[in-house]
């Protein structure tokens, strides 16, 4: 009532006084110049009209009284938009049709622009996101290549006193097991530096963030969708205890829902002190001390370039620890800039994809209004003949396209708030995992501009076209006589645009799905159709099982234990072990050195830790030699097995069996890791297996050398499970069979990364590549069907408009026996030349902006696919003229005569 | 009967907040009290009359108010607000002022230049 009560208070300030008042005033006027009139003289009938004639009438007064205070405008817009109203009720067809044409683009474009918002202008909730940086290490010859690194405490505090910075955030991460009840779960923490909450300054949706005074006290922060599963969302749980590896924290905050911290290291569960990291806890040599990935807030004004400079003495210092690796530097890196580099073309492209949508939209309205302008000419010439001016013409079919914009446009907007998230339900990786999509203030002034912006786009043309008529030619005998359509037809232009731009659009599309299919289709080198991997943890925070698991024979025996267990599921085929050796994940490549090569070489190949079963279970093909056995995998020095890459490249292929090779970097210094006595030796090569994919689906196999995992053992590892059937169904199962070796142990919950639980066909389906293929492939799918349907029914409305317009010529022209085809070709004529032209037009575009969208997509642009997208769409421009044109020679001769 | 007067653009408002300034007065006494002071010499298009009160009441300078007519019947009474007062005084000063430059100038004979 409060908002009924404002709005009228704000009407009264416009136009203070009603109707009734202003007339009842005139009436009082009337009546007291009238009794004037009578008191000189006049007969009161005679008063009476005089009164009228000299005064006016009170009807009349009004529209003076809101000339007089500025109100005209409004009541003519007013006007203008109710008939706009009124004539798209009476055409409900051109109504949908048009109004549709718009929402189709104007929901696309908005749904892309918040997309873009929220991904790339505005994707984290933290307090000046815009000043937070990541330090990073640049390879000076890869400068793409960028990697994140850690800092000690110490290093991080020496950072935070630099001039430009104004703090640093360190945080790290570990998994943890929840002991509360009979349920243990496997979650995983993050540990932030005691000045969380300043330095990210996201509002907790109950409780408080970690603070400075929390160091060394055992509390914990929930994420918000951990909160909802495994609390239930229950707001009564601040104070609580968790009880995590044996240990009981206090719970004092839930973080809300659009708080993902963060990406680097994966998204917590829950969030600790720094100073709870076990391996401060426990009080460990310096150099087992806990390293932590930092974040660096500049002070406000502060350039990157000045900050890079300013730091560069601390960063020296650093430099120094890291002595060995040259030609490197450190930088600075806005937070966003991951994204920006992953996404900001995909997106770009999805944009411009939407744009030619909606410009292919305001073509097919502008067509449609000039198509039904010839059907309104004898109004508009009735309007300028009792005096409208041009200027009035135009601003009411302005306002009429603008009706059909606005209309347009909200249902767009409603439309845009699911459209925008398909791109992320596609390809749910690549999105920044805290950037949430929705309808906000800004998203609304910009669908709001570009509704104005279409109607005024498409509306212009043909409101200055139509209003530019001569009501003396237009009016008498309306139209009657057998006139051919004038030559000059301005939405021949558009018919052609329109096609052009729709060819560029399916091309585009083409491309995509090609792309798409060829990925799918390429052969990956292992089958990962039926396989599971299994992620799962050793208990490293329980100490008196970690005692028992700590040597690496107990820790492989354990594994063994697990796998046989798993192995004796009904219907599981092949159970094998791998740590970090998911294909067709990309990871980091080792130095190796080969007997009898140079000192100075420095080859690399990625290490591949795996029992001797991965082959068999991912039906990886023997190529020579033999695999090691159960022996040799216990004991995991002195044999190596290469893939075929390797062999080729580094071997001559046929004599690759007997070769030696080390891997001098093979033990890394890990308090988790135990390594067999003589990982760094020489290895002899047994055996060559085939090429499978190890640096993403669509990137040639690198080199790689498998060793039995027990060479290097960490605290988790993987199992490769092949089932006949959907893998996922014998989780429970399994899960069942685990916990007969041991009753704590868990297999872990995480859907994505090494250690997670998901089949190989989920892996293949998060792959970068893959994601973007498949998200291009779909989505111009849908914007060129779009494209297709609107050029369609803008040609076929054009074509129909024409038919019934010159029903009366057809007839005649059929009446004095021109034959049927020369009839048709009259009534398609003009639309088919157009769009023949607008296809040669694509044509042309297309294969200039070929190599550029080639380079885009990361995609061979192919030739094949425009020239299929070039013949379905000539295809359906045929059928779209054809089918009104048939009316024309549909026409009875006698009918249309006596019409005339 | 003497020549009726055409009032110059602008004018009409000034007279109308003076005729207010001497009291209270509804539109059509208004418009009776200016034709009087002047001698019935101009001549007041309705149309115009009517929308100068609007703007001067859309602009503050008078305010309306219903009212018993001299004939008892329902009338809206104008009468002069501060801003209204302020106004008129300030035109006032600027009429006379630019009346008695022109006049000046007109007065002039050719050999006074």
């Amino acid at each position: 009532m409060s908002l009924l009560a404002a709005i009228r208070k704000l009407w009264h300030s416009i136009a203070p006084r009603t109707h009734s008042d202003v007339e009842e005033e005139f009436r009082s006027t009337l009546d007291a110049y009238k009794e004037d009139l009578i008191r000189r003289g006049l007969p009161e009938e005679e008063a009476r009209r005089k009164a009228r004639i000299d005064l006016g009438q009170p009807a009349a007064q009004n529209e003076i009284y809101r000339d007089a205070i500025g109100l005209r405008l409004f009541d003519e817009l007013g006007g203008d938009i109710r008939y706009g109203l009124r004539a798209l009720r009476r055409n409900p067809g051109f109504a949908a049709v048009a109004v549709l044409s718009l929402a189709l683009g104007i929901g696309a474009t908005t749904a892309m622009f918040s997309l873009i918002y929220a991904v790339l202008l505005h994707p984290f909730p933290y307090a000046d996101a815009d000043r937070i940086m990541n330090p990073i290490v640049v390879d000076a010859q890869y400068p793409e290549l960028f990697q994140w690194f850690s800092l000690s405490k110490a290093q991080c505090d020496d950072l935070s006193l630099a001039a430009p910075v104004d703090s640093v955030l360190g945080f790290s991460n570990g998994h943890l097991e929840i002991t509360n009840d009979g349920l243990p779960e496997d979650i995983s923490g993050v540990y932030l530096s005691e000045n969380a909450e300043t330095f990210l300054g996201v509002r907790p949706l109950f409780g408080r963030m970690i603070e400075p005074f929390d160091a060394g006290h055992p509390v914990v922060v929930l994420n918000y969708r951990f909160w909802q599963r495994y609390f239930g969302g229950d707001p009564q749980v601040i104070g609580r205890t968790l009880e995590m590896d044996h240990a009981p924290y206090t719970i004092v905050g839930v973080m809300p829902r659009s708080f993902a911290f963060n990406d680097i290291v994966g998204v917590g569960d829950v969030y600790l002190p720094a100073s709870l990291v076990p391996a401060v806890a426990s009080g460990l040599a310096p150099s087992y001390a806990p390293s932590y990935l930092p974040w660096i807030k500049l002070r406000p004004h502060v350039t990157v370039a000045a900050a890079n400079a300013a730091l560069e003495p601390i960063v020296r210092e650093i430099k120094k620890q890291h002595s060995g690796v040259s030609g490197w530097h450190l930088g600075l890196q806005p937070i966003i800039v991951p994204y920006q580099q992953d996404l900001g073309r995909t997106l770009a492209l999805l944009l411009a994809g939407v744009v030619l949508l909606l410009i292919i939209g305001c073509a097919n309205c502008s067509i449609l209004l000039l198509a039904r302008g010839r059907a309104r000419q004898y109004e508009l010439a009735i309007r300028t003949a009792i005096g409208a001016s041009r200027w009035r013409i135009v601003r009411q079919l302005l306002v009429e396209a603008l009706v059909i914009s606005c209309t347009g446009a909200v249902l767009g907007v409603a439309a845009s708030y699911w459209l925008a998230w398909l791109p992320l339900l596609l390809s749910p990786d690549s999105f920044p995992a805290e950037s949430v999509i929705r309808i906000n203030a800004t998203v609304l002034v910009f669908s709001v501009a570009l509704a104005l912006l279409c109607g005024i786009l498409f509306g212009l043309a043909p409101a200055l076209r139509l209003s530019r008529n001569d009501p003396a030619r237009a009016l008498p005998g309306r139209q009657v006589g057998v006139v051919a359509a004038p030559a000059k037809h301005r939405w021949s232009v558009l018919i052609a645009a329109q096609v052009a731009l729709t060819l560029l659009l399916m091309a585009t599309a083409g491309t995509a799905i090609r792309g798409f299919l060829r990925l799918t289709q390429m052969p990956l080198g292992y089958d990962p159709a039926n396989v599971m991997q299994l992620g799962i943890q050793l208990h490293t925070h329980d100490p008196g099982e970690w005692d028992r698991l700590q040597s690496r024979e107990a820790r492989a025996a354990y594994i063994e234990q697990i796998r046989e267990k798993i192995a004796s599921v009904p219907r599981v085929s092949t159970v094998a072990v791998g740590v970090d050796a998911t294909p067709p994940g990309a990871d980091v490549q080792s130095s190796f050195i080969v007997d009898g090569s140079s000192d100075g070489e420095q080859p690399k190949a990625r290490v591949m830790l795996v029992g001797q079963r991965y082959f068999a279970a991912l039906r990886i093909p023997l190529l020579q030699g033999r695999v090691w056995n159960t022996d040799e995998n216990t004991r995991g020095d002195f044999i190596a097995v290469v893939n075929r890459a390797f062999a080729t490249r580094y071997l001559s292929s046929s004599h690759a069996l007997g070769r030696q090779l080390r891997i001098p970097a093979l033990p890394f210094q890990n308090r988790f890791t135990a390594s067999s006595a003589q990982s760094t030796a020489w290895r002899q090569i047994i055996g060559v297996v085939g090429d499978a994919r190890n640096d993403g689906v669509d990137r040639p196999v690198v080199p790689a050398i498998y060793l039995p995992y027990t060479t290097l053992m960490r605290q988790y590892v993987q199992f490769f499970v092949r089932t006949q059937g959907d893998p996922l169904t014998y989780l429970h199962s399994i899960r069942a069979a685990v916990a007969s070796v041991a009753s704590d142990q868990q297999i872990s919950n995480g859907v994505s990364g090494f250690d997670g639980t998901f089949t190989l066909s989920e892996a293949i389906e998060r792959d970068a590549q893959y994601s973007r293929q498949r998200l291009f492939s779909i989505l111009f799918g849908i914007f060129s069907a779009m494209a297709l349907g609107l050029a369609l029914v803008g040609i076929f409305s054009v074509v129909a408009y024409s038919v019934a317009q010159r029903t009366t010529e057809f007839g005649v022209r059929l009446a004095l026996g021109a034959p049927r085809v020369h009839v048709l070709w009259v009534a398609a004529r003009i639309a088919l030349v157009s769009a023949a032209a607008g296809m040669v037009l694509g044509l042309a575009v297309d294969s200039f902006l070929g190599a550029v969208l080639a380079h885009w997509m990361q995609n061979a642009f192919a030739a094949g696919s425009l020239f299929a997208a070039a013949a379905l769409l000539a295809l359906s421009a045929l059928l779209a003229c054809l089918l009104p044109a048939r009316h024309a020679v549909a026409v009875p001769p006698a009918e249309a005569l006596r019409y005339e | 009967m003497t020549k009726p007067v055409e009032l110059p653009q602008g004018t009409l408002e000034m007279l109308i907040l003076k005729a207010v300034s001497l009291g209270p007065l509804h539109g059509y006494g208004i418009l009776l009290r200016i034709q009087q002071i002047s001698g019935e010499r101009l001549e007041i298009l309705q149309g115009s009359f009517y929308s100068a009160i609007y703007r001067l009441e859309r602009r503050g300078s008078i305010k309306g108010e219903w009212g018993e007519s001299e004939n008892n019947r329902r009338a809206r009474f104008y009468s002069l607000t501060v801003a209204g007062t302020r106004q008129l005084k300030a035109e006032t000063a600027k009429w006379i002022d630019m009346a008695a430059v022109v006049a000046g100038i007109l007065d002039k004979k050719a050999d006074e230049i």
